[in-house]
C-alpha cells in the first residue's frame, strides 16, 4: 500500500510518542463507549416502559366522554346563532355505554392499520370478603382477545388466566386486593356495583404488575358477568381497545377513529404524557453527560497536538524549508488527530458494546423485570462514531492550523 | 530562456530587534546556471540572511528576486514551497534532520513530497546519494543517533535528492573533516560542471572558496566584491 508522505509523517509522529497517543485515544474511547452505553441504557429502559405500558394499555382507547352542553339544535331551529341561549353551559353526562358497539367494532376492524380490537365493560365496584370492603374497578373482557392484545399472562403470579374461559363466574384479581382481603385462588369474592347489583365470583388467578395502584384495585372478569352485574344487556360496552401496526402512528389513527365513531379516541401518547416527559428529561441529562465526556476527550487530543507542535516546531520549519506547504502541514497534524480518533473509536465501540452486554446480563429481578433492559441499536453505534470523528476533527483543527502557520526562517535562524 | 539562475535586484532587509537596522543593504547579485559560487565575509555580515532570502524562505524584504528568470517576489507561500521542493536544495548551517525518521527517510522525504518517482525508485536514489557521502551504512539508523559530521552529510544528500537546479549551503562543510570536505567539494564541482546545477555556498573555509568558480565577498550587509 502506498501511503502519502503526509500520512507517513503523521504516523511516525504518533508512534514516536506512544504513551501520549494512547492516553489521548483512551479519552476518545471513553467518550464513545459511554455514549453507546448511555444511549443503550436510555433506549432500553424507555422501550421497556413503553412496552410495559402496553401490557395494560391499548394503543388507542375509545370511550364515551361527557360533553359540554350546547345549543346547536336550538340555533338550527331558530335559524339564528347570534342569540346567547346558554350563558353558563354545564357538562352534560353521556350514557357510559357506547351506542351500537358491534357496528363500531366492525368498522374499526376494517381499517388497514388496525391489528386488534376488543370491547370492554368497566365498572366501579366494591370487593367484599367477610366484613371487609375494598373499592376498585372490574374490567369485563373477552379473555381470548384481551390476551392477544395485552401481555396479561406475564403478570400472573398465581392461578391461570385461561381458567376465565372455563369458569363463567371466574375472576382474576390484583395481588394487592388478594393480600388485603386475604384471598387465594379458589376462594369466593363478592362484587357490588355502585348501581346496586351484586355478583359472587370465584378467584381463578392473581396478577402482579409493577404498578401498585393497579394491583390494589383492578380485576378481570368475563364481559357477560360484568354486564349482568350492572344489569345491562349483552350489547352493553363501555370501552373499545384498539391496537395498531405501528404504535408511533397512534395519534393520527386515533384522530381518524374519533371522527368515524363520534366518540373520544385517546391514544397512548396522550394517556402517557408524564412518561414521555420523563423520557425527555432523561434524554437531556444523559446527552449533557455525554457532551461533557466528549468535550474532555476533545481537550485530550487538543492537548497532545499542541504539545507535539511545541516540541516539533523546528521540524515543522524544516519540512516547510524543504518544500512542504501550509496545507500539507495542516494535513500532517489533522491526520494525527483523526488516527487518534479512529483508534479510540474502534476500541470505544467494542468497549461500549461489551459494557452494554455485561450490564444487560445483570439480574435485578424486580417484579416482571428480570434483567436491566438494554437496547442494542445500530444507529447508536453510527452516531457514536460520527460524534467521535467530529470531536477529533474539531480538536485537531486548531493546533494543525497553528502548525501550518509556522514561519520557517524565524525558527531556523534561531 | 536565460542563463541566469539567480538574480537579486536591490535586496534590502531590516531587522527590528532590538532596534531597526539593515542586515542587507541594496544587494544586486547574479549567478549563472552551472556556476559554483562561494560567499565569504566576516561573521555577522549578513551571509545567512542573504541566503534565506535567496532560498525564498524569507519573504520579508525589499527588492526583487528572480529564479531561472521567473519573478518569485510576491508569490504565495504555497507556490514558494513548491518552488523550494522542486528547484532548490538547501543545506542548513546546523544540519537539521528530522530526528524521528531514519537517515534514509530523511533523504527520501523531499522526493516523496515531490511525487515524481515511485517510492521504490526514490529509495534506490536516496541510497545512492548516501553512498556518495559514505553514510550508506547509517541509512536505517535514526537521524539523532549519528555524529554531527555524519548528520551533515545526510543533510547534503537530502538537498540533492530532487536534482534541484539550485543548491544552497550555509557552511555545508562546517562540521566536516578535511577529507570529507574534499569529498563534498569534488561532488559540488561535478554537479556544476557535469549536470549544470548551480551552487551557492556560504563558507569560512578559504581553501574551499578559492577552488570554487567565483567568490562573492560581503561586508556589513553589502556586497564588497562580485569576484569578476
Ligand atoms: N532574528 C534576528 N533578529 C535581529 N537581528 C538578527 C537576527 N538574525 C540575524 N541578525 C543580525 O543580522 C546580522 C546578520 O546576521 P547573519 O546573516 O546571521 O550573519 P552571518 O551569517 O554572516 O554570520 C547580524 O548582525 C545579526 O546579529
Ligand atoms: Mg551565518
Amino acid at each position: 500500500m502506498k501511503l502519502s508522505v503526509n500520512t507517513e509523517i503523521a504516523l511516525t509522529y504518533l508512534s514516536a510518542r506512544k504513551k501520549q497517543t494512547a492516553v489521548a485515544a483512551m479519552g476518545v474511547m471513553f467518550g464513545i463507549s459511554m455514549f453507546i452505553f448511555m444511549q443503550s441504557l436510555m433506549k432500553g429502559t424507555n422501550d421497556y416502559f413503553e412496552q410495559q405500558s402496553f401490557n395494560t394499555m391499548p394503543h388507542i382507547h375509545i370511550y364515551s366522554e361527557n360533553k359540554l352542553a350546547n345549543t346547536h339544535l336550538m340555533d338550527n331551529y331558530l335559524k339564528d346563532s347570534s342569540l346567547k341561549l346558554l350563558v353558563n353551559p354545564k357538562m352534560v353526562p353521556q350514557p357510559t355505554g357506547l351506542i351500537n358497539p358491534v357496528g363500531i367494532i366492525e368498522v374499526i376492524k376494517h381499517d388497514s392499520e388496525v391489528v386488534a380490537v376488543t370491547p370492554q365493560v368497566t365498572a366501579n365496584v366494591f370487593y367484599n370478603s367477610g366484613n371487609i370492603q375494598l373499592n376498585g374497578v372490574v374490567v369485563g373482557v373477552n379473555i381470548i382477545e384481551e390476551n392477544k392484545m395485552f401481555d396479561l399472562k406475564n403478570d400472573m403470579v398465581m392461578g391461570s388466566l385461561d381458567d376465565l374461559e372455563k369458569i363463567s363466574n371466574g375472576i382474576v384479581i390484583g395481588k394487592g386486593i388478594a393480600d388485603k382481603l386475604s384471598l387465594h385462588v379458589g376462594d369466593i369474592i363478592t362484587l357490588a356495583a355502585a348501581t346496586g347489583g351484586t355478583q359472587t365470583m370465584r378467584i381463578v388467578g392473581i396478577f402482579s404488575t409493577t404498578i401498585m395502584q393497579t394491583d390494589n384495585s383492578k380485576s378481570y372478569a368475563n364481559i357477560a358477568q360484568v354486564q349482568t352485574l350492572l344489569g345491562k344487556n349483552r350489547s352493553y360496552v363501555t370501552d373499545i381497545m384498539v391496537n395498531i401496526k405501528d404504535y408511533n402512528r397512534a395519534p393520527a389513527v386515533a384522530k381518524k377513529l374519533a371522527t368515524i365513531t363520534g366518540y373520544k379516541a385517546e391514544d397512548w401518547v396522550q394517556a402517557n404524557e408524564s412518561l414521555k416527559a420523563a423520557f425527555k428529561i432523561r434524554a437531556v441529562i444523559l446527552n449533557s453527560v455525554i457532551g461533557v465526556i466528549l468535550l474532555v476527550a476533545g481537550f485530550g487530543i487538543y492537548n497532545i497536538l499542541n504539545m507535539t507542535i511545541y516540541e516539533k516546531i523546528k521540524e515543522i520549519a524544516i519540512l516547510k524549508a524543504i518544500g512542504f506547504s501550509g496545507p500539507s502541514v495542516t494535513s500532517i497534524f489533522l491526520q494525527q488527530a483523526i488516527y487518534i480518533g479512529i483508534m479510540g473509536g474502534i476500541v470505544g465501540i467494542g468497549v461500549g458494546f461489551g459494557l452494554t452486554y455485561m450490564v444487560s446480563r445483570i439480574y435485578i429481578g424486580a417484579g416482571s423485570l428480570k434483567y436491566l433492559p438494554m437496547s442494542f441499536y445500530v444507529p447508536h453505534y453510527i452516531e457514536a462514531v460520527l460524534f467521535g470523528i467530529l470531536t477529533t476533527i474539531a480538536a485537531g483543527y486548531f493546533p494543525a492550523r497553528k502548525a501550518s502557520k509556522v514561519d520557517p526562517v524565524s525558527i531556523i535562524r534561531g | 530562456m536565460t542563463d541566469i539562475a539567480l538574480k537579486a535586484k536591490g535586496i534590502t532587509k531590516y531587522f527590528y530587534d532590538p532596534v531597526k537596522f539593515p542586515a542587507l543593504k541594496n544587494i544586486d547579485l547574479e549567478v549563472n546556471k552551472g556556476e559554483f559560487v562561494s560567499i565569504v565575509g566576516k561573521s555577522g555580515c549578513g551571509k545567512s540572511t542573504l541566503l534565506y532570502v535567496l532560498s525564498t524562505m524569507d519573504t520579508d524584504y525589499e527588492g526583487e528576486l528572480l529564479i531561472n528568470g521567473t519573478m518569485v517576489t510576491g508569490k504565495s507561500l504555497n507556490d514558494l514551497a513548491a518552488i523550494r521542493n522542486g528547484s532548490i536544495g538547501f543545506v542548513f548551517q546546523f544540519h537539521y534532520l528530522l530526528p524521528d525518521f531514519s537517515c534514509l527517510k530523511n533523504v527520501m522525504i523531499p522526493a516523496l513530497r515531490l511525487g515524481k518517482l515511485s517510492p521504490k525508485e526514490i529509495e534506490a536514489k536516496a541510497y545512492e546519494k548516501l553512498k556518495m557521502f559514505g553514510v550508506e551504512e547509517q541509512a536505517l539508523k535514526k537521524a539523532n543517533k549519528l555524529s554531527g559530521g555524519q548528520q551533515q552529510r545526510v543533510a547534503i544528500a537530502r538537498a540533492l535528492i530532487n536534482d534541484p537546479a539550485i543548491i544552497m549551503g550555509d557552511e555545508p562543510t562546517g562540521n566536516l573533516d578535511s577529507k570529507n570536505t574534499g569529498v563534498v567539494f569534488d561532488l559540488f564541482q561535478q554537479l556544476s560542471k557535469e549536470f549544470g546545477q548551480t551552487l551557492v555556498t556560504v563558507t569560512h573555509d578559504e581553501d574551499f572558496a578559492k577552488r570554487s568558480d567565483r567568490i562573492i565577498v560581503m561586508a556589513d550587509g553589502e556586497v564588497q566584491s562580485h569576484g569578476r
